[in-house]
């Protein structure tokens, strides 16, 4: 099956023959001081007009071109260009080793650096996230979070107030990939939802694409946000670290041996139970409240053409009153990588991955205890070929498979609990996909990345599956054997994106993608809750599909110092989950009759401008969009502003650099409020009040909007010792941002009722202290 | 348990500093709905059917009453009635007694529109007695347990009353036996809201409830325990989209003195 895949994808190629004598130049980028490999430089030849190459995932880069003298030009972001003469008289392998600019702060104009890239790059609505400069960005409780970072992007909101959720383009929670190391990550909170699950010092590197990514992701509707694990640097061993309010983190790093392989140990703590320690109350000094997260990664270069990875990550939160309640959840991946060289044109690496997210409550008392545990695990395997097959064409392909079993519950009794164990049966089901896409450089002023996703997936046995009637009453049942089929849905997603130059510093941007989406989450609360419950596509819940269209203008300012890009989106999509009025969530084995099916469109303007050099820098985004669901039993059928909708929403973002060893950093945000139910009238039943409520989201909640400023002092840097301190605060001038508002009788006249806000964060200052030796 | 949840996580926003005031928001007025409520027992007795209408939030809580509507209640062994409007607002019937294992019929002709319900009163499940257990942890001073022992076979539904001295609790108090069939209940009801001191008279009343009463108590729970993301009217058992319910259940009552 592999092997005519294969064969099939290179009779589709065979029309780039190749008469002229051509070489090939390949090779790995990596970081001179580190030996990290180094993930989307760009690689020019000064001589050969739109000829070029970035770096791959692995670092790896390919240029085959004529026989001949060139000057190469390799250059990213923070990193000093790097430009060598080559005689190309045979196909040549060359690794790259490039220095950063840290230590030439002044050095402030980088020659011939590809600053240029957002104009010329096809890809659309796609963005890259500089770790360093996210670093010094003011959050809360100065716990440095992307997470938080991606939330200042245009098109990107925030879940909440502090929070790490976010909402991409419209779409909600759950249509959001997020992928760590290329494992899935089924719930990125920490803390009911106030920290992310990545520990920014692991973090290497973070794309996120905003609904139209390239063909080789798929399985969400919204959007991808794959983040890169550093590998460890394979010069030397180091030890790094810091200390805030919240949590203390510390990292080990260096070579296995040296130049060939690498590892890194990266550990983060909270501590706010040590202060629930020192409480006189003896419950509150029983409780526990924390999270860890563990980050591993190794990487071995067994020979020229051979390179592995290993990585995992273990995060865990507990939350807990001791002899009586306690819930903990948390999420496991690991992931296996080998690269591949086939030929100095032929990259291939196939990927075993792992990913599992669980949760367990316990409700303990002194005679008898009973536990409720969940899990969803996902068993993947990735095999992927790029081919370099000329300067104007990089073909990727590849297949990917994915075993899915969910354990929507599991209660565990001790006798006389008063408590029947139960299991609900587990879900299985398995999703395959095959995937092709070309980057096309048509001609020097377009260029055209366009591919194809076919996926598959296929609810499986064993189980009972149940049909229902009208009112969600269970109608019928069938018994399926284990591995049998219950049903199959196949989705064709095409993706294409096209850039068409202008002139220097301008381009024309348009993109079309479909994505197609098998696992969903029902919410049925307020902020996102560690409970809430995935259920995979079956016969009754339908695969939502997503199609998304999107133009763009892009054009740079000051010889590219400043971008600035519009981008407008339409976004249409099928079969979309909503729980019922009432719906029973906890335990129902009948869960698929409690939902209701609907559409959803969302539509937008976002507007970006960026300045990227320079001792100030940073960069205002605005959106203007609207989100909307039609379900035929909400609203009466007509068309209702999802809950993620906000009209308008503004992030500025600010750092400038006051002395080499001093930078501020400023951020303000400005949002419509989410769509909201509120109630409309109000009665009595049973001597008590209850509220009327007329239309969901039919209101509005206040406007949102925060300051938050930082400070960042590196102290003296020596060979062996350098470290930082970073003073933020958020919510820098104390506004009082509704987090809820809910309605209650006065107490002080119970003939009246009143509607109370309340707001979480106001003028919260931190302190931390990182360093690295 | 998720209320303890709920509770956990929401006295967590209080450690990280939540602010609460009370603001002004301008809702929408709305034409007046009705609400019917109607009750019908195994208690020998009169029985009755409230009927009242909604009003805007901004206004007081007096709900005015819908006067001069025909009310009639039948059951499924032939026994009609039409209720007494004894006082505006609420009808009265006294000639059908409540019986475990019948099915009961709510017609309400009011302002030219016509609501109709039916609710089965489940059988009676034998109601022991109430049991105090000291809570030493975070929560009120006692739990209690409402003694009685699920019958065998799924389906049963049950909503407890509490009364401390002569209040009835806000709370609302539900069980099913998805996850205790055929037990001995052992699950306190959870109030946080009342304290209980020394000398307090606590009665539970258990009724056993049909599945559209349950229901509606459910989806009436979720709503006004705030964590619904998108709150909603709870699930009506009555016609034409009239607010409220009609309820045929079993009563039985117990007491406790707080020691």
């Amino acid at each position: 099956m592999k092997n005519s895949f294969l064969i099939a994808f290179f009779l589709f190629i065979g029309h780039w023959s190749f008469a002229q004598q051509k070489y090939t130049l390949s090779g790995t980028v990596k970081d001179k001081k580190t030996g990290e490999i180094l993930i989307g430089t760009v690689i020019r030849i000064s001589e050969l007009k739109n000829t070029g190459a970035a770096s791959n995932e692995y670092g790896f880069y390919s240029i085959t071109i004529p026989e001949g003298d060139y000057t190469i030009v390799v250059s990213m972001l923070g990193y000093k260009s790097v430009t060598e003469k080559l005689a190309l008289h045979q196909d040549i392998k060359k690794d790259i080793f490039m220095g950063d600019t840290a230590k030439s702060m002044d050095e402030v104009v980088i020659t011939d650096e590809r600053k240029d890239a957002n104009v010329t790059d096809p890809q659309m609505g796609a963005q890259k996230l500089d770790i360093k400069e996210a670093n010094k960005i003011p959050v809360l409780f100065g716990e440095k979070d992307i997470l938080k970072t991606i939330q200042l992007l245009p098109g990107i909101k925030s879940g909440g107030d502090g929070g790490s959720g976010f909402f991409v383009r419209g779409g909600a929670a759950d249509q959001n990939l997020i992928l760590l190391d290329e494992a899935p990550v089924y719930n990125a909170s920490h803390l009911l939802g106030f920290f992310s699950t990545f520990n920014s010092d692991a973090i290497k590197d973070v794309t996120v694409y905003k609904g139209n990514a390239p063909a080789q992701y798929g399985g969400r509707l919204s959007s991808v946000l794959d983040i890169k694990m550093n590998d460890g640097n394979n010069q030397r061993y180091h030890i790094g670290g810091g200390i805030g309010l919240i949590s203390s983190k510390l990292n080990f790093e260096g070579p296995i041996v040296k130049n060939k392989g690498s590892f890194i140990i990266t550990g983060r703590r909270t501590y706010a139970d040590v202060f629930l320690k020192l409480s006189p109350n003896e419950t509150i000094k029983k409780s526990s409240l924390y999270f860890y997260d563990l980050n591993l990664k190794a990487n071995y270069q067994l020979n020229e053409k051979n390179r592995i990875f290993l990585s995992g990550y273990f995060g865990r939160d507990k939350l807990g009153l001791q002899g009586a309640f306690g819930i903990d959840w948390g999420n496991a991946t690991g992931t296996f990588r080998w690269n591949h060289f086939i030929n100095d044109r032929l990259f291939s690496n196939t990927s075993l991955i792992f990913s599992n997210y669980s949760y367990k409550i316990s409700i303990d008392a002194e005679d008898a205890s009973f536990n409720i545990t969940s899990k969803i695990r996902d068993y993947n395997v990735k095999h992927e070929y790029q081919f370099f097959a000329n300067p104007k064409n990089n073909i990727r392909f590849g297949i990917n498979s994915i075993y899915h079993t969910v354990t929507p519950g599991q209660i565990t009794a001790s006798e006389g609990s008063g408590i029947n164990p139960i299991k609900l049966q587990d879900r299985f089901g398995l999703e395959n996909a095959a995937y092709a896409s070309d980057q096309w450089s048509v001609t020097e002023r377009v260029n055209v990345t366009f591919g194809v996703r076919v996926s598959s997936f296929s609810a499986l046995g064993k189980g009972d599956f149940y049909s229902f009637d009208e009112e969600g009453n269970p109608s019928d049942t069938t018994s399926y054997a284990s591995g049998k089929i219950v049903k199959t849905y196949i989705n064709v997603e095409p993706r294409i994106s096209a850039g068409f130059i202008l002139d220097s510093s301008s381009s024309i941007k348009i993109s079309y993608a479909r994505n197609a989406q098998n696992l969903h989450l029902l919410s049925n609360s307020v902020s996102t809750s560690p409970t809430d419950l995935w259920v995979m596509s079956s016969a009754i819940i339908k695969p939502e599909i997503a199609d998304q269209y999107a133009i763009g203008y892009y054009r740079n300012f000051r010889d590219n110092t400043i971008e600035f890009s519009a981008e407008i989106y339409y976004k249409s999509m099928q079969n979309q989950v909503d729980y019922k009025n009432g719906a029973n969530t906890q335990a129902n084995e009948l869960i698929e009759g409690e939902l209701l099916f609907g559409k959803g469109r969302a539509y937008g303007v976002e507007l970006f401008v960026k300045k990227k050099y320079g001792k100030l820098t940073g960069w205002v985004g605005y959106t203007l969009s609207k989100s909307e669901r039609q379900i035929a039993e909400v609203n009466e059928g007509s068309w209702y502003p999802v809950k993620q909708d906000r009209t308008h929403d503004i992030s500025i973002v600010a750092m400038y650099q006051i002395v080499p060893k001093v930078s501020i950093a400023a951020t303000w945000v400005f949002n419509t409020g989410s769509a909201v139910t509120f109630p409309s009238g109000k009665y009595m039943v049973d001597g008590q009040v209850i509220f009327l409520y007329t239309e969901r989201n039919g209101y509005r909640m206040p406007a949102y909007h925060r300051m938050d400023i930082g400070l960042t002092w590196d102290n003296k840097k020596t060979e062996k010792f350098e470290s930082s301190w970073n003073f933020s605060v958020y919510n820098l001038y104390g506004r009082e941002n509704a987090y809820t508002i809910t309605f209650r009788q006065d107490p002080n006249d119970s003939s009246k009722t009143q509607a109370v806000q309340t707001s979480l964060f106001k003028f919260i200052p931190s302190v931390s202290y990182n360093f690295r030796f | 348990m998720k209320k303890i949840i709920i509770l956990f996580s929401g006295s967590l926003l209080v450690l990280l500093s939540a602010c609460t005031k009370v603001i002004d928001i301008d809702l929408n007025s709305k034409d007046p709905r009705i609400v019917i409520e109607g009750n019908i027992t195994d208690v020998p007795g009169r029985y009755a059917v409230n009927i009242t209408q909604t009003v805007n939030f901004s206004e007081t809580n007096s709900f005015p009453a819908v006067s001069g509507a025909v009310v009639t209640v039948a059951d499924d062994a032939g026994n009609t009635e039409s209720l007494v409007e004894v006082y505006p607002g609420n009808y009265q019937g006294t000639v059908i007694q409540g019986v475990p294992g019948r099915t009961y019929y709510l017609t309400v002709v009011a302002n030219g529109k016509t609501y109709t319900s039916q609710s089965k009163m489940p059988l009676t499940v034998q109601y022991d007695s109430l049991l105090l257990v000291p809570n030493t942890a975070f929560g009120p001073a006692y739990y209690i347990i409402p003694l009685f022992t699920d019958p065998a076979g799924l389906g049963n539904r049950y909503r407890c009353i509490e009364t401390i001295n002569t209040t009835q609790v806000k709370e609302l108090f539900l069980f099913e036996d998805q996850l205790t069939d055929g037990l001995m209940n052992g699950q306190p009801i959870l109030n946080f809201s009342d304290s209980l001191l020394t000398g307090d008279s606590v009665s539970v009343e258990l009724q056993c409830i049909d599945k559209p009463t349950y229901l509606y108590f459910f989806s009436l729970l979720q709503t006004v325990s705030g964590q619904s993301g998108a709150p909603a009217n709870p699930v009506s058992n009555i016609s034409n989209d009239a607010l409220g319910y009609f309820s045929a259940h079993t009563s039985q009552r117990k007491y406790v003195i707080i020691p």
